[in-house]
C-alpha cells in the first residue's frame, strides 16, 4: 500500500476557494473551509445548495473547476490517490454493485482501497460486527432495502479506517434506532481522531452530532460556526434566515 | 495493483451475472454442434483426400473453420458482455465510487479491459479444447492452429477495447452494444466494395479487420497484422480513458 507522510500540523482538510459549475450554472462558488482531525462538521442547505457537489469534490469523485483542496497538507488535486487510504465516502442514496453480496461488496471496496489478505479479512469482519451486518452478509446488495444499503455504504466507507469520513445524508431511510446508532458511530469515529463531514437536511442531526455547522446557499458558504447540542433554536433561526431570505453575507474563509 | 483490484471486481460481476453464462452456454453449444458437423464432413471425405499430396487436413477443414465461426459470434458476444462495464456503472451511480477510491481513469479502463479479455480468453480456450481433444488421434498442424488462435485472440482483444470505448461514451448499455456491433461489423467489411471491384490493396483494405485476420487463419503471421490489432485496441482504450477523464472533469 502506498503511504504518504502526514503533516500533523496542517489541518486535515483545507478547501481554498473551490468552485464548480454543473449543468451550466455555478453549483459551488468560491467555497473555503478547513477541518481538523476529530472534528465533526455538518453541511446544511436546501436542495440544490451545492452540498453533494461539495462532498463529491472532497471525496475525489469530482474535480473543482478552480481552487485548491489540501488533504493532510498535500495537494489533493495533484495527488488524487490520497483518497484511497485517507477518505471514506458514503454518497447520497448509497449506490451498490447489485450483483455482489454484502461480503463481496466489502471485499471489493477493501481491495480498491489497498487492503489485502488477512488485513482485509480482519477489517471486513470488524465492520460487519460493528454495523450488525452479519445476517445480511450473503444477501445480494441489489435486494437490500434502502436502509440496509445505507448501512452497507457506511461499512464500505469505514472499512479502511479513513482519516476523513465524508457522509452525504447518512440518515436517509434509517429508522430511529439506526439513527441513534449512526450518531453513536459518528461520535466514536470523532473520538478516535477521524474528521467527519456530513450533509443533512435535518437540523436536529447537526445539533446532535456536530461540533461545527456550515450553511450553503446557492453554492456559497453563508455561515460557518460552532454548534452545541442546546443550540437548536439559534441554528434554526440562522438556517431559515439564509434559506428563506438569503440573509447574511457569504462567510469569509474559515 | 489497483487495476488488478478493478479487474477482480469486474470478473466477479461477470461471473455472477447470468448473461455471461447464458452467452457462453449458447455459443459453446452452437460451436460444439458445428464441430461435430465439420468433423463428420471431414471423416466422410477423408479417404478421397488422402490420395491428394499436401491436401487440406483436420486443421484446415475442422479446427480453423471452427475458430472462424467463433470470430463471427464474437461480433455479438463481445458487445453484449462488455456493454455495461462503464455505461452500466454510470447509470447505477457506482462510477464515482471508483473515482473516489483514487483510481485514475486509465486504471479503471485497464482493469475492466483485463476482466473482459480474461473472460473471452476462457471462451476461446474452451472452443479450442474441441479440436485439441482429438490431437492424439489426428494429425494437427500446431503451427497453423497457433497462428489462427493468435489471430482470434487479437480480434477478441480489439473488439473488447472497442466495446469498452462505446460503453464509455454511451448513456445506456444497450446503445453501447449496438454501436460496438455496428463498428465491429463496419471494420470487418469496410473493404467489401473495394474487393468486389477487384482492388486488393490500398488504405481501405488496410483499414479492414478481415484483411488482418484472414492471413492468420491461413497460418501466416506478420508483424504488420499484429500491429494493426494492437493499434486498434490501443486507440479504442485511449478513447475510453479520455472519455472517463473528461467525465471526472465535467461531472
Amino acid at each position: 500500500m502506498t503511504s504518504i507522510n502526514s503533516d500533523v500540523r496542517a489541518p486535515l482538510l483545507q478547501l481554498d476557494r473551490i468552485s464548480r459549475r454543473r449543468a451550466g450554472r455555478p453549483a459551488v462558488s468560491e467555497l473555503s473551509l478547513t477541518l481538523e482531525r476529530g472534528q465533526v462538521i455538518g453541511l446544511l442547505g436546501v436542495n440544490g445548495a451545492g452540498k453533494s457537489t461539495t462532498l463529491s469534490m472532497i471525496a475525489g469523485a469530482l474535480r473543482p473547476d478552480s481552487g485548491a483542496i489540501r488533504l493532510d497538507g498535500h495537494d489533493f488535486l495533484e495527488q488524487p490517490e490520497l483518497a484511497r487510504e485517507r477518505i471514506g465516502w458514503l454518497p447520497e442514496r448509497a449506490p451498490v454493485w447489485a450483483e455482489l453480496n454484502v461480503e463481496e461488496h466489502l471485499d471489493a471496496h477493501g481491495r480498491l482501497r489497498g487492503l489485502r489478505g488477512t488485513a482485509l479479512r480482519q477489517a471486513r469482519e470488524a465492520i460487519i460486527e460493528r454495523l450488525e451486518l452479519d445476517t445480511l452478509r450473503r444477501r445480494l446488495a441489489g435486494v437490500l432495502s434502502q436502509g440496509q444499503r445505507q448501512r452497507l455504504g457506511l461499512a464500505c466507507a469505514l472499512l479502511h479506517k479513513p482519516a476523513l469520513l465524508v457522509l452525504d445524508e447518512p440518515g436517509n431511510a434509517l429508522d430511529p434506532v439506526q439513527v441513534a446508532a449512526l450518531r453513536a458511530l459518528i461520535h466514536e469515529q470523532a473520538d478516535a481522531g477521524t474528521a467527519v463531514i456530513l450533509s443533512t437536511h435535518l437540523l436536529a442531526e447537526v445539533t446532535a452530532t456536530c461540533d461545527r455547522v456550515a450553511i450553503l446557499h446557492e453554492g456559497r458558504l453563508h455561515h460557518d460556526g460552532e454548534v452545541h447540542a442546546d443550540d437548536h433554536a439559534a441554528l434554526e433561526q440562522t438556517f431559515f434566515g439564509i434559506a428563506m431570505h438569503g440573509a447574511t453575507a457569504p462567510a469569509q474563509a474559515a | 495493483m489497483t487495476a488488478l483490484a478493478v479487474a477482480r471486481l469486474e470478473s466477479r460481476r461477470l461471473r455472477v451475472r447470468p448473461l455471461g453464462w447464458v452467452l457462453a452456454a449458447l455459443t459453446l453449444a452452437w460451436l460444439a454442434w458445428n464441430f461435430t458437423l465439420l468433423l463428420g464432413s471431414f471423416l466422410s471425405t477423408q479417404v478421397q483426400r488422402a490420395a491428394l499430396p499436401d491436401g487440406p487436413g483436420f486443421t484446415d477443414l475442422v479446427a480453423v473453420p471452427l475458430l472462424a465461426q467463433l470470430a463471427q459470434l464474437a461480433f455479438v458476444v463481445v458487445p453484449l458482455l462488455g456493454m455495461s462495464m462503464l455505461a452500466g456503472e454510470r447509470r447505477n451511480g457506482t462510477l464515482p465510487l471508483l473515482f473516489a477510491a483514487g483510481l485514475s481513469p486509465s486504471r479503471i479502463v485497464l482493469g475492466k479491459y483485463l476482466a473482459l479479455v480474461g473472460w473471452l480468453a476462457l471462451w476461446l480456450l474452451l472452443t479450442l479444447a474441441m479440436p485439441l481433444a482429438l490431437a492424439g488421434s489426428t494429425d494437427l498442424d500446431f503451427g497453423k492452429l497457433a497462428a489462427a488462435t493468435l489471430g482470434l485472440a487479437l480480434m477478441l482483444a480489439t473488439l473488447a477495447a472497442i466495446t469498452l470505448a462505446c460503453s464509455s461514451f454511451a448513456p445506456h448499455p444497450a446503445i453501447a452494444a449496438a454501436v460496438a456491433l455496428v463498428i465491429g461489423l463496419a471494420l470487418w467489411s469496410v473493404n467489401l466494395g473495394a474487393q468486389m471491384a477487384g482492388l486488393n490493396g490500398g488504405v481501405i483494405n488496410w483499414i479492414a479487420m478481415s484483411s488482418h485476420l484472414q492471413p492468420m487463419l491461413r497460418g501466416l503471421v506478420s508483424s504488420a497484422d499484429v500491429l494493426w490489432f494492437v493499434l486498434a485496441a490501443a486507440l479504442a482504450l485511449a478513447l475510453a480513458i479520455r472519455r472517463l477523464a473528461g467525465e471526472k472533469e465535467r461531472g
